[in-house]
């Protein structure tokens, strides 16, 4: 198995992760405060790249985040080098890969909550961010763990974002599911092999503790 | 529509629009074309609308209908809300609520572990454990609680919300209670005021009507 791969894929995964929780959780806290417009072309928006081929995403990223765009000629100035092929532009593509997996279960959650608790609450002196901090998030608690192991595991299992804002740069952009075709390339099926083996048993474990704690939910209620 | 008593009842059947004037005071309806003002006690006596003042500013306690707990706290921690979020020390009155609707045994108890009359008794102590608010509103105060413990606790509340000059405003459509307190009544049907006085005056018809079925 290629180690550095392994972790650079859980790096990748875990940075991604946190990025889009910090980044998912006022924007899903938005959609769900609400039923104009511009939410539901947010909400859209936010969904496309579950429909999107990931090479169409990774094409635009690359060329939104190169020299020939205004924010890409930006981008190069303010850190002095393109996105495209480094870890930071790999993370940029994952979050937006991976953004509606982090909002969905938050917006689903968030939306849930009882109205009639959020006005008694707001009745007893609470501000909108007070009732969101004490009341949203503490009954929402589950669904970040929902979001965060979806977006993780995601994360893990990209492959043409990747190729295509990446590249396949060993160590710095060459992550498991590249490294997988790589080997295929290669006729190295055993190594082939036992990445794959490890990335099932990997996406397994995560949706088991995304439906362990439906079965527990359903028992507390 | 004048507050004039320290206890006002809003009377009338079920559907007359009882729970929107509370809901509507707390600026829970926003299209509701109402101005609401309060008479300060102390100088400067003005009126002051409370039309545009947000919900939360409004420093009013609350206790709605059907008992709307926060389900992942505790009782205390429910009753001390208002408290809490104000970022005061937790005072004596949250012990005091807790004693007053017998709730100290069941303090540490999460709301799924309570029957319907509990909920019900935390609904109010939440309500009457917020730091001197201008007006408590009650909402059916008694569903789910058995009427021994419901006349063991009027007298308490009144006593109460007398001490301290809190002024409520209270909906039932149970003419025991309303006698019971013997507060003023404001008559309600399909949403106009038809009757305002003391309950002995606007209740007469009903008060006579119990008597001759107790007296059958």
């Amino acid at each position: 198995m290629d180690f550095a791969a392994l972790g650079l894929t859980l790096r990748l995964a875990s940075f991604t992760t946190l990025c889009l929780l910090l980044l998912a959780t006022p924007l899903a806290a938005w959609i769900a405060n609400g039923n104009g417009v511009a939410r539901r072309i947010v909400q859209a928006a936010v969904a496309l790249p579950l429909v999107l081929p990931p090479t169409v995403l990774g094409f635009y990223l690359l060329i939104g985040l190169g020299p020939t765009t205004a924010l890409g000629r930006t981008l190069i100035t303010l850190i002095g080098h393109p996105l495209a092929f480094t870890f930071s532009g790999l993370l940029i593509g994952s979050m937006i890969y991976s953004l509606p997996f982090a909002v969905q279960p938050l917006v689903v959650a968030f939306a849930s909550v009882d109205r009639p608790t959020l006005e008694v609450a707001s009745v007893l002196g609470a501000s909108h961010f007070t009732v969101f901090r004490r009341i949203t998030l503490p009954l929402s608690r589950m669904s970040f763990l929902t979001a965060a192991v979806l977006t993780f595991a995601h994360t893990v299992g990209e492959f043409g974002i990747v190729l295509m804002v990446g590249g396949d740069i060993p160590g710095i952009t060459r992550t498991l599911s590249i490294s997988i075709f790589d080997d295929v390339q290669e006729l190295r099926y055993t190594d082939a092999n036992l990445t794959a083996a490890a990335l099932v048993a990997l996406s397994f474990l995560a949706l088991l503790i995304v439906y362990g704690r439906g079965n527990r939910r359903s028992e507390l209620a | 529509m004048t507050l004039s008593a320290p206890w006002s009842i809003l009377f009338g059947p079920s559907g007359s629009g009882k729970s929107s004037i509370l809901r509507a005071a707390c600026g829970l309806i926003p299209s509701a074309d109402v101005t609401f003002t309060q008479t300060l006690p102390h100088p400067p006596d003005q009126p002051q609308s409370l039309d545009r003042v947000p919900t939360h500013r409004r420093n009013l306690a609350y206790a709605p209908q059907g008992a709307v707990l926060f389900p992942h706290l505790t009782v205390r921690q429910n009753v001390s809300f208002a408290t809490d979020i104000r970022r005061q020390p937790r005072s004596v009155s949250i012990d005091s609520a807790l004693e007053l609707f017998n709730l100290t045994p069941l303090a540490h108890r999460l709301p799924r572990d309570l029957s319907g009359g509990e909920r019900q008794r935390v609904n109010l102590a939440r309500a009457f454990a917020v730091p001197a608010p201008h007006l408590i509103l009650l909402d059916e105060p008694f569903t789910g609680v058995d009427r021994s413990l419901r006349d063991l606790l009027l007298p308490r509340m009144q006593q109460l919300v007398a001490q301290q000059g809190i002024p409520v405003l209270s909906v039932t459509h149970d003419i025991e209670e309303a006698l019971i307190l013997n507060a003023e009544v404001i008559r309600l049907e399909q949403g106009h005021i038809v009757d305002q006085g003391p309950a002995s005056q606007v209740l007469a018809d009903e008060r006579t009507r119990m008597l001759g079925i107790l007296n059958a």
